[in-house]
């Protein structure tokens, strides 16, 4: 019965903004749903709102219309229900390492052994619990970035939802996350939400991939990618994994509009 | 400051006293330009004296209070200011009116509603002061990432939480930038608003009223030198402080 219920539920979610006199419409109307425990991408043309749409889930935007589910709850505020990395770091920088990622549960009022029980959990989860006594400041984009996600892992969210997560990283430091990521949430085993404008990524990290169209965004196409896991990075040599990818390349370049503006 | 710089400084300081000493002794400049062996031996007796020390306590209590007002009041006010947009614009016309005005021109009304009293003084040293500490801490609100607030919402942290462990940790760089003009101002207005005459008859500002009156420059001079150091005191402690509280910033020092 459970599995009836999709962890995230979109439901005609419309986003329109109000620029001066003008209504400019960003998302036109998507419904989605995000099955338990899959990892899902979302990838579109730059500009086409895909990162707006992630943010209205995460409940840091106000959506025009439509609604947002999770496990069946209609949310529209910000909440750990939904644990949410951003692509620039979010770390507080006047906190170390450790504190950085017990900052959530320390909100939620948890006792501190049981705090510290977890936060070890996490940080020796992604590899940096010899970095705990740093600053954020002395790590490395890469560091942050699985910080941020043991920051997001502690407070045991519903889902997670990633925005561009790996977008500042240079293109090793982004293969090597993108392997950590698989490993890290095979572990945890959430249902994920990642926008990306790389298609590779999308196709090597997730188990659906969504396209979206250039503004105002709506689901051009949703594709099933059935690679065992774990993968390595060797299935980027495989004949069907650049089918796939060529196919959404097609999909982005067709008719792609008058997309020039920049997103979120 | 490096080793170096310090003994520069020392001696630059040394050579300067230096030369008005050479000066006046040989007197190539007026009396009325005391020299720094009349000017120290007249401090050395204030101080065994201890009036220096009743004039400058006296000055200090105004400009503490004043001070301390002007940091909680700026904080707070900047803070709400600058997170609550409503509120923000709704006090946004009375600073721009406000904050140009230069405060001393008060003084006449001030000195109707509270006479020459310490709540004038502390008044008037406050609304000079208050200004580049509130100006700076709305700023560095401003200034505050808005994923740093997001990834807050997005642990549960209340409104409350928000502004006390994210917004107020992220501006405090910029808060501090604020507090040193408004403790320089501080002392500025110490200064000047012991020069309408003192209800006590003390402050290390009304002894130079008292030094003009009787024509007393070398008692004028070591009561500027002496408010020059505790201000120069002053700033250090706050530096100390914002390396202290801001560890973690790149410009802490």
């Amino acid at each position: 019965m459970e599995n009836m219920t999709p962890a995230i539920e979109i439901e005609k979610l419309g986003k329109v903004y109000t620029r001066g006199k003008e209504e400019v419409t960003a998302i036109q109307e998507i419904s989605l749903k995000i099955p338990e425990g899959k990892f899902v991408s979302i990838v579109g043309p730059s500009g086409c709102g895909k990162s707006t749409f992630l943010h209205i889930v995460g409940g840091f935007i106000p959506k025009s219309s439509g609604k947002v589910r999770i496990r069946g709850k209609e949310v529209d505020k910000p909440g750990p229900d939904r644990g949410m990395m951003f692509q620039e770091s979010a770390l507080f920088p006047w906190k170390n390492v450790f504190d950085n990622v017990a900052w959530g549960l320390e909100i939620q009022g948890m006792e501190k052994s049981k705090r510290d029980e977890i936060v070890e959990h996490y940080l020796k989860l992604v590899n940096l619990w010899d970095f705990r006594k740093n600053l954020p400041s002395e790590l490395s984009g890469g560091m942050k970035q699985r910080i941020s996600l043991a920051r997001v892992l502690a407070f045991n969210p519903d889902v997670l939802l990633m925005d561009e997560p790996f977008g500042a990283l240079d293109a090793q430091t982004r293969e090597k996350m993108q392997v950590e990521l698989q490993r890290i949430w095979q572990e945890s085993n959430k249902s994920v939400m990642f926008v990306t404008h790389d298609i590779d990524e999308a196709v090597f990290l997730s188990d659906i991939v969504v396209v979206f169209s250039g503004r105002p965004a709506v689901v051009k196409e949703i594709i099933e990618i059935d690679f065992q896991r774990p993968r390595t990075l060797d299935v980027h040599k495989t004949q069907e994994f650049m089918d796939i990818r060529n196919h959404i390349w097609d999909l982005l370049h067709q008719n792609q509009g008058s997309s020039d503006e920049e997103g979120m | 400051m490096d080793k170096r710089l310090q003994k520069i400084a020392a001696i630059e300081i040394v050579v300067l006293l230096a030369i008005w000493q050479v000066l006046a002794s040989l007197e190539w400049i007026p009396a009325y330009l005391s020299s720094p062996y009349v000017v120290g031996r007249e401090m050395w007796a204030l101080l065994i004296s201890g009036d220096l020390f009743t004039n400058a306590a006296s000055s200090l209590y105004r400009s503490l209070i004043s001070f301390l007002l002007v940091m909680v009041l700026g904080i707070v006010f900047g803070i709400v200011s600058g997170f609550f947009k409503p509120i923000g614009t709704f006090f946004q016309p009375i600073v721009d009116v406000l904050n140009p005005v230069p405060k001393i021109a008060l003084l006449p009304i001030l000195m109707v509603w509270f006479g020459i009293s310490d709540t004038t003084r502390i008044l008037l040293i406050f609304l000079t002061a208050f200004f580049p500490c509130f100006i700076a801490t709305k700023d560095g609100v401003h200034g505050v990432k808005q994923v740093f607030v997001w990834a807050a919402e997005n642990m549960g942290a209340s409104k409350l939480q928000i502004l006390w462990k994210v917004v107020l940790p992220a501006s405090l760089p910029k808060i501090f930038d604020g507090l040193r003009v408004s403790l320089g101002l501080t002392f500025v207005m110490m200064f000047s608003s012991e020069m309408i005459g003192s209800s006590n008859g003390l402050g290390l500002g009304f002894m130079i009223l008292l030094a003009d009156m009787a024509g007393r420059t070398d008692l004028m001079f070591v009561s500027v030198f002496f408010i020059a150091l505790l201000g120069f005191l002053f700033d250090r402690i706050l530096l100390a402080v914002r390396a202290r509280l801001l560890w973690w910033s790149e410009n802490r020092g």
